[in-house]
This record gives C-alpha cells, structure tokens and sequence, in this order.
C-alpha cells in the first residue's frame, strides 16, 4: 500500500488485495465496442445489446450533475477505467470450486462461515462477475429464484425482458445510463407468491484491481404476499488511484409483498459509490432500504420508493459516517402516487477529520394521493471543527389531505453524555464510541445481528484517536 | 449600466432557488437578457398614527459612498440575477437612514406605491447604533411588475422590527440583503396577502458576535397565485441566534413555495439556530413546496434544526369549534385566522400588529 493511500484510508482493514489473475481484461476506457464486447462476452439476446447501446449513447451525451459535490465528480476520469474484467470463468455453487486466491479473498471477509450460520443464500462477486452462489434448497424447492443476474437473464429472460429498467429507465441519470450501459454481474431474485424467505439472503461485492469499474445490477421481484430481506456488503482494496462503483437496483413489491435491501458499503476511500437505488410498491406493499455508508470517497445515493399501490408503504433508514477526505451524499426519495399511502425516513451521519455528510431527500405527494402521511428526520452529529453536516431536503405536496412532516438537527456530541459515561470508569474515547453507537441504534437494531456487531466494532474502530 | 445583471442573467436550473420559479418567469417580459425601461415609484415615510416623523429619520437620494458602503458587499450566490436585474433597471436608488440612538415608539410606515408596466425600485436601509424602531415597508399601487431590493444594515446594538408586506398587487420580485451589527436585535417579517406572483428571496448575514434575527413569514395564497419565497440566514459570528417561522395557507389553486438556507460558517462559535415551515393546505387543487436547506461548518454550536409541516385543517380542532356554536365556514376562517396570526403576533409590537391584521382580515375571505 502506497503511504498516500494509507494517509488516505487509516485502518480500513479490508484494504489488502490479491495479485490480479485476470481470465479477461478489457482496456481502459469506454466506447460502444467495449459496450458491444461486454454483450457479445455474454451471449446475450439482442434487444439487451440495443438497450446497453442506447444507455452508451445517453451517458455520453448528458453532462455531469450540476448538484452535489460536482468538485469530487470532476475527478472522475472515464478513461481511465476498466469496465470489465472477469477473474473466474464460471459461478460455481461449491466454495471449493472458486479459485483458490478468490476464496481466501471471502474467507478473510467470512462470507462462507457467515453463509453457515445465518443466510438463507449467498451470491459473491468478484470484480465483474458472480463467482459463487448459492441457495438453500427448501427454498428452491418452493420456486424462490436467486440467481446471479447475468444466470438470472439467460435462465429467465422473459420475467427478465419485462422488468428490466422499469423501475430504473437507463434514461434516469447519468450513472444509471453507465450502469445499464455495462452492467455485469448482481443478483437476480424471484420469490413467488404467499413464500416468506425467513432468513435473508446476502450479496457481496468486491473490487479487486486497481481503476476497477464494478456495474453490477439487481432485480428483486416479490410477488404477491411474499417477502424476503436482501442484504449487501461491499469492500475494496486501497489503492492511490480511483475505482468507480456504479450500481443500479430495481425492486418490484407486488400487492402485499415485503422487501428489505440493508447495505452496508464499506468501500475503501478511493472508491467513488455512485448508484442508483429505487422500488415500486404495489397495493398494500412494503419497501425497506436499511442504508449504511461507512466508506468510499464520494457516495451519491438516494434510495427511492415509488408508492404506486393504495396502502402501500416505504421505510428508509440510513446512516453515514464521512471520515477525512469523504463525503456522504446520502439520503432517500419517496413519491406518494396512491391514496393511503405512507412512509418514513430516517437519517442519521456523523461527519469527522474534516468530513462532509449531507443528506438529500425528496418527498412528492401527488394530487390524487388522499390522506397519505410522511415523517422524516435527520439528526447530523459533528465531532470536530474541520467537518460539515448540510439537510437538503425538498418536499412536495399536492394534496390537501396529506400530512407531512421533516425535522432536522445537527450537533455536537453532549459534554453531559461524555461526563456521565467518565464518571462510570470509561475513557474518554471509549464514551464517545459508545455514544456513536448509540447514535446509529435505530439502524443497527433494523440489522440482522451479525452485522450490526460488525457496524458497532468498525464505528469503535473508526472512532479511535478521536480524542486529543 | 445592464453589464452587471447580464453577467448573470443566466441561472442554474439545479439550484433550489430556481427550481419552483425561474427567473424566465419571474422576470418581466420573460427574455432574461432584455433590461427594459422601468417607472420609479413614489416612496413616502410616515407614521402609523398621522404624527410627524422625529427628525433623524429621512428617506432621500443615495448617493454613490452609500450605495458603495451599503449595496455592494453582500452575495446573493446562486440568487444573483434577481438583485442584479433589480439595481440595472431601477431609475433610482433611495436610502432609509435612521441616526444613532433614535427612539421611535409609533411604527413608521415606508409606503411604495407603484404604477405603470414595470416598476422598480432599490432602497438602501442604514439604521445607526442603539436605534429602537419598527417599519413597515408597503408595497402598494397597480404596476403590473414590481421589483425591489432592499440592502444595507442594522446597527449595533438596534432593536427593530422590520416587516415588509404587499396585500394587494400583481408580480411581485423582492430581494432583501441585510446585515446584522454586533448585538442588533431584529424582527423581519414578511406578509403577502394576494400577489398575483411573488418571487421573494430575503437574506440576512450575522457577521458580528451577539447578534439576534427572527424572520417571521405570513403567506396567504388564494386563486391562482404562485408565491415562491426564499430565506436565507448565514450566521458567520459568534454567539449568534436566528429563528425563522414561516406560515403560509394555500388555499384556490394556488402554488406556494418556502425554501430556506440556513448557513452556520466556521468560526461561528455558540450559534444557535432553527427554521419552521408551516404550510396549511385548504383545498383540493392547493399547491406546496418546501425546502429547508442546513448546511453547518462549525461543530461548536448551541444547536441548529429545521422542519417543516404541511397538512389539511384539523379536524378535531373544527370539530371543538363546531360544539361551540361556530358553524363549519366560520371554523374554518377562525383557524386560518391563528394559523397566520402566529407569526404575524410576533413581528411586532401590539400597535404593528393590529394595523397589519387590520389589512389582512379581508383576504380571508378569499379563500
């Protein structure tokens, strides 16, 4: 690791990485040829090859978002990007049958152990592609479908055809246009109706290489009365250089389904996180984004609900630390298209060494959406003078009915907290841990255990040398 | 003379403060690189009760070190189009001068009266150390296009409370850029009763320690009205306090839009801040928009937060007004009447208060 990346990452303890044993690897930069290779690669049906071709043609044609930390964005150099690269030539469903060096790769992040113990499924991506997947086969045997998506478009193209950018058009922004453009590996999920997938099923994604493009893309369909708790992890390497990390999700909760998607991303702090994240809620559905941003350099993610069913109802709980040199730009959309509809959005950062959190939210409640109802709250702590929280939050309503409600405050670590914990034996740093994990309660208690053990040990990790 | 305002005549669709009106709309002929020929109004100061004004208070001509000292020096960031427009096509500039130490227990009344097409106006505001004073600036007459911008300071040391209002009107564009001196204490409130368009955008800067701002908005929208309002409040000394609370009641087919930024600068030790939006929605095809921006740079601060509420009338508060005699219509208008009278029982003194409800209590109606 060069000194410049270690000053720029601290203790990020995913950070090591494996020599690069490339099947293939495509050159840097981005044309319609690397967009038609990557199809081609693929085998893929012919209007997915039209549809990435298009999305090539709008990310080229539309400028970078005037919003945002547009500083940060600048840096980005597409060029300079490997928008492919595959290090297994197959997705194996045994972890024997992964290369060796892959293998060592998840067992020191404890995918497989944590497969063992406590998910109903695992998918594993390495660089561009799934290298391991798995599914528990009571549930297969009940029709649910988990597959990796490039499996999930060759094995169930038509489910595949109908919802594919429906939820996400290629269209929508620039990274989604990049996305759709490239996209390669990410899961694809199936659960048929009235089947309760008790245990979640989790994705990890990994990059690997140095100027690495990792696209992944995922779709979850839940069809009516079923539900299922996705979960996803996400490390890095550090490196000096940049790596991008621009994925698109889709998820379509039919009338009375319930989708969970909880992330927690710990990218390395050359990882630019860029990613598009919506869901549409059918009648009496439920959609739940459980966020956590610990890592990367610059997040931009804003999870969206598209309330379209009557009685449906979105969830939004997130947190963010921002670090030095890091900015979150975190927060969460919901549109109120139905009548009773309802949603709530919690947001919770803390910005320190001089690091930038900011939420950024939206809330549209459309005209013919009666009595629908929104609560949202941002708390921001600071913990020293070199960081910055900023609340950006838009709220639209067109019904006279609705009731809505955002509230936010940002502040500083309570001199009474810290005194009350002293006065009980711990230190200094260890009360201003303990305070932080209490601040990010409300998301880690939404958490399945495991993580939200390893949440509470990176915060106090992070938190060390906070003090003096 | 339009050099200036063309340099910014174009403006970032992205930034919140033109997301709900563009300046296309807001400007008077809708081609943002023309500057057309403008009427001056006619401004006139007087007191609430028909007594003569003390001396020490003048309204006259600016002249070129004033508009130096007091116009310049503040930003409008992405607002910029807006005040530049405003300073090009204004045949004028007028300056409000209140000296050090006057006392003025009766509010004083600046009244604006507009005529013509386009009508526009600047007017410095230079109020001197220790002064005690409440005014009402009224925009009032029938241009069908007003533009005025207010710049300048408050004194160290001042009390005042500063409300502008414009009930009855056509398109309105209000910019206000004013600072606040060590350990003023001011009161700015806002009442828009029935401008056809209002595009106002009221910034306020506490550079000096100990300053204390409370911004009070009380909006009512009926018809087809679009009252788009902007507020921003940058505390950049220490030991500074601000409250906003803005009240706006929709009613017809209305759009009403509250954006707020509150802006906690590094180095601004102790600030204590927060800002409300209230919006009562009354019918069905009533529209509002708000958005309370926070951005804090200083770790070290009393506390800062925002909210903001929008919902339909109570019904249980309808429903105790209803056992006591009142009929649903008359409900109705009782709770609208507190709904706006919040704020506006807190821009003043009980005299300031009366003579705005005075004006206000027949747009009621309206809606």
């Amino acid at each position: 690791m060069s000194e410049d990346a270690r000053e720029a990452v601290g203790d990020y303890k995913a950070g090591w990485h494996d020599p690069e044993n490339a099947t293939i690897r495509f050159d840097y930069g981005l044309s319609e040829q690397v967009v038609r290779d990557i199809s081609a690669l693929k085998n893929e049906p012919e209007w997915m090859t039209e549809i990435r071709v298009k999305a090539f043609h709008h990310f080229m044609e539309r400028p970078m978002p005037t919003w945002g930390n547009m500083h940060m964005l600048e840096e980005i150099d597409f060029d300079k990007v490997c928008y492919y690269l595959r290090s297994s030539n197959a997705t194996e469903k045994n972890w024997e049958d992964v290369p060796e060096d892959i293998r060592n790769t998840f067992e020191r992040l404890g995918i497989p152990e944590a497969e063992q113990k406590w998910l109903s499924g695992v998918t594993a991506q390495y660089e561009s592609e799934a290298v391991y997947h798995s599914i528990r086969e009571d549930l297969e045997e009940q029709g649910v479908i988990f597959l990796d998506m490039d499996s999930g478009l060759r094995e169930y193209e038509g489910i595949v055809k109908e919802y594919f950018c429906s939820v996400v058009p290629f269209s929508d922004n620039k990274f989604s246009a990049l996305n759709t453009a490239v996209w390669s590996g990410g899961s694809f999920i199936y659960v048929p109706s009235g089947v309760h997938v008790e245990m979640p099923v989790q994705a990890y994604f990994r990059i690997n290489a140095k100027n690495m493009g990792q696209f992944e893309r995922t779709l979850i369909i839940a069809d009516e009365g079923s539900s299922i708790h996705y979960v996803e992890g996400c490390t890095a390497p550090t490196y000096s250089t940049d790596s991008l990390h621009s994925a698109v999700v889709e998820l379509i909760a039919m009338p009375g389904a319930h989708i969970r998607y909880s992330t927690v991303q710990n990218w390395s702090a050359n990882v630019y996180n860029l990613v598009t994240k919506r869901g549409v809620a059918h009648e009496n559905a439920t959609i739940e984004w459980i966020d956590g941003n610990i890592g990367s350099k610059l997040t931009m993610k804003y999870p969206a609900v598209i309330l379209k069913g009557e009685g449906s109802h979105a969830e939004v709980i997130s947190v963010a630390y921002s670090g030095k040199g890091q900015h979150q730009d975190a927060g969460a959309k919901i549109h109120h298209l139905a009548s009773n509809t309802t949603s709530k959005i919690l947001s919770k950062s803390i910005s320190k060494n001089g690091g930038r959190g900011s939420y950024r939210g939206m809330v549209t409640v459309s005209p013919k959406a009666e009595n629908c109802k929104v609560n949202v709250v941002c708390d921001a702590l600071l913990l020293d003078e070199a960081s910055r929280s900023d609340t950006y939050p838009t709220m639209e309503v067109g019904n006279s009915g609705a009731r809505c409600e955002h509230e936010a405050s940002v502040s500083k670590v309570s001199d009474d907290q810290l005194f009350y914990l002293m006065s009980r034996g711990h230190s200094e740093e260890e009360a201003l841990a303990l305070i932080v994990n209490g601040f990010f309660e409300p998301f880690t208690r939404e958490l399945p255990m495991e993580y939200a053990v390893e949440l509470n040990q990176l915060m106090s990790l992070e938190m060390e040398g906070s003090i003096g | 003379m339009s050099s200036p305002y063309l340099e910014h005549a174009n403006t970032d669709k992205a930034a919140h403060i033109w997301r709900y009106t563009p300046w296309k709309r807001a400007h008077p002929t809708g081609t943002i690189n023309e500057v057309p020929q403008s009427e001056s109004p006619e401004i006139s100061i007087s007191l609430v009760d028909g007594t003569s004004v003390p001396d020490g208070i003048t309204i006259e001509p600016a002249t070129e070190s004033d508009i130096e000292r007091l116009g310049h020096e503040l930003d409008f960031d992405h607002g910029t189009a807006a005040p530049k427009f405003i300073a090009a096509v204004a045949k004028k500039t007028m300056i409000l001068k209140i000296e050090n130490k006057i006392k003025v227990e009766t509010p004083l009344i600046v009244t604006i009266t507009t005529s013509g097409d386009i009508c526009a106006s600047r007017l410095l505001i230079d109020i001197g150390s220790q002064v005690e004073a409440e005014i009402i600036t009224l925009i009032e007459g029938n241009a069908n296009w007003t533009g005025i911008l207010r710049e300048g300071q408050y004194g160290s040391n001042s009390i005042i409370n500063d409300v502008v209002t414009q009930i009855t009107g056509n398109r309105l564009v209000r910019c206000d850029a004013l600072s606040l001196c060590r350990d003023a204490q001011v009161k700015a409130g806002t009442v828009n009763a029935s401008s056809s368009q209002a595009k106002i955008d009221i910034r306020h800067w506490l550079n000096e320690p100990g300053s204390s701002l409370k911004v009070n908005g009380s909006i009512l929208s009926s018809n087809e009205n679009h009252l788009d309002s902007h507020i921003e409040i940058t505390h950049s000394g220490r030991q500074t306090h601000s409250r906003l609370e803005w009240h706006s009641a929709c009613g017809g087919k209305s759009n009403t839009t509250g954006t707020g930024m509150l802006r906690i600068d590094a180095g601004a030790k102790g600030a204590d801040a927060g800002q409300l939006f209230h919006n009562l929605l009354l019918s069905e095809k009533a529209k509002a928009n708000s958005i309370p921006e926070l951005e804090v740079l200083e770790s070290e601060v009393v506390g800062c937060g925002h909210g903001t509420a929008n919902g339909p009338i109570d019904e249980q508060q309808l429903f105790y007004l209803s056992t006591r005699g009142l009929d649903e219509e008359q409900a109705r208008a009782a709770l609208i009447a507190a709904f706006l009278n919040t704020p506006l029982s807190d821009m003043g003194s009980n005299l300031l208060h009366g003579w705005l409800v005075e004006r206000i209590e027949k747009h009621l109606n309206l809606i």
